[in-house]
């Protein structure tokens, strides 16, 4: 009894000592050279692997930012510049401060603004609704509301608004990754800067119909009648191919357009209410 | 052993309604618009403006491209406007807009009935014709015809096949062709074969149209004893059976040979076209008519027996049109299909109006074409054994789901020929041939650019 | 009208569905239940009533209140499943055993997995695997039937099936026995396995409304067939023979009914071949030379666990690739 238990003792620390040196020897002989640098920077990254940087994942990214001279072409939309100061610290270089950024729906065409033409019976997909025909909708440029930004977003900060049949941002959650923006087969979503105080001021259609085609499809279209631009102080309004684009980098907040679309299609966000000056 | 392809297909119920329907003649109505995309390719471009007077058949649109065709007008009368209208799928094409005037057409075309055998000699000034005359494959996928009749250097056609197999449930229009324009269709055989080197020619037509079958092969048979060139032209019945029509597997079927996957039928030496391409040719070379009508069915099974027709029809007639004339659209049908039941595209935009292509207007009930819901896959493999090109439609459903793009391209996705087979047989309602058509986009696009660098 | 639907070609559908495929898997069990019923009588009735009321039961509880999916009930899967493992117990098991197979088939084998076409077992084996390992008293007391028709050929055997003769008495305990009876009356056995007849009816209509393919379970019967013929030709002494060994125990009952479900079996008609040859393998070599005087359902569930690999390696020959 006695002698078992010592032999099988003996036999497994035997094997165990055997099995380690040949792992030993293995891992020694298969040894992957790697810059150390590279598990630094992927230790400060975020690591949720969302590909927003562009690069196939955090260890991507955190290999393209050792390789690369300077980190002008990288940046991580999720961690942002905190992250980013992180890893020009690692790597020792510098690094511009680059302005946060928010994933925007342009499409205001809800069940009551834009009326249903059609019924859509197959899969639900806007890419599959996409490649099959313009929506089911008489725009055929606006959301299609199958929800594919919902599905690509990592950090749950898209879903469906049921009553208007549109994606909605949770600007508190949404990382500027832009996988929403890559699935929209549309395009119908677009990156922008948050603003001062997440205040914003954009075009809420991207309809390249004319005015009349534009106006009969949804109410809430621009016609791309050009008030806007011309009220701008700033130049900061476009209007082509009978849509208007407010560039983020240009506009100064000020709200003139807003008041002076025809039919609404400009929205401005989180600006404080003004309450009624009392005489 | 009757010949089919060789590996899958289904059998869906034929529901040729309107087979004994006569071709009628359906009146112009006072204004059409016409597209400049009704073919594969680049879309033609515009040569009128508005305020043009423009005669029936005259050129109103020039191909932009090596792949791509011209475009005449089907009206007489005046250029209203040229610019971007909604088609079928309510995406904006470029329209020209015609007011109607008269009848009036381009001087050189021959309206007469009278039939012209004789087959001309001269092969350039054939295919020149053809050419000019913007005639295009009418099986479906609207090819340029003279780019398949001028094989690429170094293949040599073996083989010209008429595709008369119409295995698409519903559609009568070819089957109306072949019994009522059948010397046509042969001659225009003859033409091709002539055009494409002497190579035999097979009308390959299935077994559930014996007359058709009887309709041809006594044209053939007239015309080789009365007229010269048609030696070595004839007619194979097949075994029905779902996509007997996709070219590949007509190819597999008539000749048994395989084209490579990727590959173009040339490359076996087969040269497929369309029983009513073959009409248009004759048209084109023999009577200098260019494409501006073509056939189409008006059927389902909800329509009542005196509505169901089968219409000549020139292009740019707006499709509500053509119902109203038909007698209207059936209380009970939820969905308007432009084309066979398994290809067709659903019409979203009854404004649209009508192309070369156009082949019916089938009006399907709720009870027919509603999808029910999906449920799991219970691998019960149904998909992969009615898959014509040997695919396995549950793991590329699956790999797609997963944007696994490496095993899909391993998996053969870009062979996928869309006929549909794997939906219509999911006893799970699995929306497989929806998720595998964009994952065969993906894949392709993935290859080309692949190929580009 | 005033909204035209559009969704993708194709537009039209076949009217199979995963519920009147199993419908059909239902209906061909009938055969096979009728018998079972008349032989073994009420308690052969109460064994199918609560194994397929739990197992249908216990499906909809658990896709209801554990899983929070939409109730897959109605697909008739667990109706199936419940027969099936109803039709592989002896008549005279206690309802709280069956209730405990319907827990271990629909619970641990189907559910786990994520359900309908998620399961890598055969939910109706893995239940009665698990019983037999636990409750073998229960599972092998073949008590003699004693149903609405009693027949003096079933008095033969008190207490033992067929095979069990075989196991333990060797070739000469099972001589004179009349394979005729194995075909149309009735052998000890659990229920299912009464009458081989019966089940090839529901065999000849599963192949008739296209249901399955005749590949796997061809493959099966002519595996036991081939491997038992060699050995009984070697030493029939010693062996049993192939007609015996096709009629006796499950093999009928699991090549027609249980290897054939889809999920747990190859996709591809190849895959189905190398499925059911092993099966017949393990089958045999089990009863020849194993502890246990039927291997069917171990063989199934051993092949089961093989079948992600199979489908790797077979794949359909494809149009246009040599």
């Amino acid at each position: 009894m006695t002698q078992t238990i010592i032999w099988t003792i003996a036999i497994l620390t035997i094997l165990g000592a055997l099995l380690a040196v040949v792992l030993y020897v293995v891992a020694e002989k298969f040894k992957v050279e790697e810059d150390p640098r590279i598990d630094e920077v992927e230790k400060v990254l975020p690591g949720a692997n969302c590909g927003g940087c562009g690069q196939a994942g955090c260890r991507a990214f955190a290999q393209h930012c050792v390789q690369s001279e300077s980190l002008d072409s990288c940046f991580c939309p999720v961690g942002g510049n905190d992250v980013m100061q992180k890893v020009a610290g690692v790597l020792g270089v510098e690094v511009a401060a680059k302005e946060p950024m928010v994933a925007v729906v342009r499409c205001n065409g809800t069940c009551e603004n834009r009326p249903r033409t059609n019924e859509y019976g197959g899969y639900q997909s806007c890419r599959v609704k996409a490649a099959l025909y313009s929506g089911d909708t008489g725009c055929s440029f606006g959301c299609l509301g199958c929800g594919d930004c919902v599905a690509a977003c990592q950090f749950g900060a898209i879903s469906m608004d049921p009553a208007t049949g549109l994606p909605v941002v949770d600007e508190e959650k949404c990382t500027a990754c832009g996988a929403c923006v890559k699935a929209c087969p549309k395009n119908v979503i677009e990156l922008r800067n948050k603003g001062r105080r997440n205040m914003r001021v954009y075009v809420s259609c991207i309809n390249k119909d004319k005015g009349a085609v534009a106006r009969k499809a949804c109410k809430a279209a621009c016609i791309g009648c050009g008030k806007c631009a011309k009220v701008c102080p700033f130049e900061a309004i476009t209007v082509e191919n009978n849509v208007a684009y407010i560039d983020f980098t240009k506009c100064k907040l000020c709200k003139k357009c807003v008041a002076e679309c025809p039919t609404a299609a400009i929205h401005a966000v989180n600006f404080p209410v003004i309450k009624p000056k009392e005489e | 052993m009757m010949k089919t392809f060789s590996i899958g297909g289904i059998h869906p119920n034929d529901s040729k309604i309107s087979k004994d329907c006569r071709i009628e003649v359906l009146p112009v109505p006072s204004k059409v618009y016409i597209s400049v995309a009704q073919h594969l390719g680049a879309p033609a471009t515009p040569i009128v403006k508005a305020g043009d007077q423009v005669k029936v058949g005259q050129v109103i649109a020039e191909p932009a491209g090596f792949i791509s065709a011209y475009v005449h007008s089907s009206v007489s009368g005046t250029v209203k406007s040229v610019g971007p209208r909604k088609d079928i799928a309510g995406n904006n094409v470029v329209h020209i807009e015609i007011d109607v005037e008269g009848d009036e057409w381009v001087e050189g075309v021959d309206l007469t009935d009278t039939i012209v055998t004789e087959i001309p000699e001269d092969d350039k000034a054939t295919l020149d014709k053809i050419k000019m005359c913007g005639v295009v494959g009418l099986g479906g996928a609207t090819f340029p015809a003279h780019v398949k009749l001028c094989p690429p250097p170094g293949n040599k056609a073996e083989c010209l096949i008429l595709n008369g197999a119409e295995c698409e449930p519903y559609l009568t229009s070819d089957y109306r062709i072949m019994l009522e324009r059948s010397k046509e269709i042969v001659i225009g055989a003859a033409i091709m074969k002539k055009v494409l080197g002497g190579c035999p020619a097979v009308i390959g037509i299935e077994e559930n149209k014996p007359e058709a079958i009887k309709a041809m092969s006594e044209a053939v048979a007239e015309l080789q004893k009365t007229a010269k060139g048609y030696e070595g032209i004839s007619v194979m019945s097949l075994k029905k059976k779902y996509p007997q029509g996709g070219e590949k597997q007509l190819i597999d079927a008539v000749m048994g040979r395989q084209v490579k996957s990727g590959g173009l039928p040339i490359s076996v030496g087969a040269v497929v076209q369309n029983v009513a391409t073959s009409l248009a040719v004759y048209e084109a070379v023999q009577k200098n008519i260019p494409l501006i009508t073509n056939v189409m069915t008006i059927t389902g099974d909800c329509l009542p027996m005196e509505n169901q027709h089968n219409y000549k029809f020139r292009i740019g007639m707006p499709l509500s049109y053509i119902a109203e004339v038909a007698g209207g659209i059936p209380e009970d049908a939820v969905k308007i299909v432009s084309g066979g039941p398994m290809m067709g595209k659903a019409i979203a935009n009854l404004d649209a109006t009508t192309v070369k292509g156009s082949s019916s207007l089938l009006y399907l009930t709720a009870e027919q074409t509603v999808r029910g819901v999906e449920s799991a896959c219970i691998r019960c493999g149904k998909c992969a054994e009615a898959c014509p090109m040997g695919l396995e439609p549950f793991l590329l459903n699956k790999y797609a789901r997963n944007n696994m793009m490496d095993e899909l391209e391993e998996n053969a996705v870009q062979d996928c020929i869309e006929c549909g087979c794997c939906l219509y047989s999911c006893p799970a309602n699995i929306p497989l041939l929806d998720i595998i058509r964009i994952a065969k986009g993906d894949v392709i696009r993935i290859i080309r650019g692949r190929g580009q660098r | 009208m005033n909204k035209l639907l559009v969704s993708p070609s194709p537009h039209l559908h076949t009217k199979t569905s995963t519920k009147s495929l199993m419908r059909d898997v239902v209906i061909a069990m009938i055969p096979a239940v009728i018998v079972s019923v008349l032989f073994y009588g009420w308690a052969e009735l109460l064994v199918l009533g609560v194994s397929v009321a739990s197992c249908v039961l216990l499906e909809y509880l658990i896709t209801k209140y554990l899983l929070n999916k939409p109730c897959t009930v109605c697909d008739m899967s667990a109706v199936v499943t419940g027969i099936l493992l109803a039709l592989n117990l002896p008549a005279t098991t206690p309802w709280w055993v069956v209730f405990i197979g319907a827990v271990v088939a629909i619970g641990v084998a189907k559910m786990t997995f994520g359900g309908l076409g998620q399961n890598l077992f055969n939910p109706a084996i893995v239940g009665r695997v698990f019983l037999l390992i636990s409750f073998p008293t229960y599972m092998t007391n073949w008590a003699k039937p004693n149903g609405f028709i009693s027949t003096a050929a079933v008095d033969a055997f008190t207490g033992a099936t067929p095979l069990g003769l075989a196991k333990e008495g060797g070739v000469a305990a099972v001589e004179g026995l009349d394979y005729m009876d194995m075909l149309f009356c009735n052998i000890g056995g659990s229920a299912g396995e009464l009458s081989a007849l019966a089940i090839l009816v529901g065999f000849v209509y599963l192949l008739a409304r296209r249901v399955i393919k005749p590949y796997i379970t061809l493959s099966i019967l002519a595996t036991v067939a081939v491997f038992s013929g060699i050995f009984w030709a070697v030493n029939p002494a010693e062996f049993t023979g192939p007609v015996f060994n096709l009629l006796t125990g499950g093999v009928l009952l699991g090549a027609v009914f249980m290897a054939t479900d889809y999920v747990t079996s190859p996709m591809s008609n190849v895959g189905g071949i190398i499925f059911g040859v092993g099966i017949g393998l393990i089958t045999m070599l089990v009863r020849y030379f194993g502890a246990y005087p039927e291997g069917m359902s171990f063989a199934i569930l051993i092949m089961n666990a093989v079948v992600p690999l199979i489908n790797k390696w077979c794949h359909t020959k494809k149009f246009g690739r040599a």
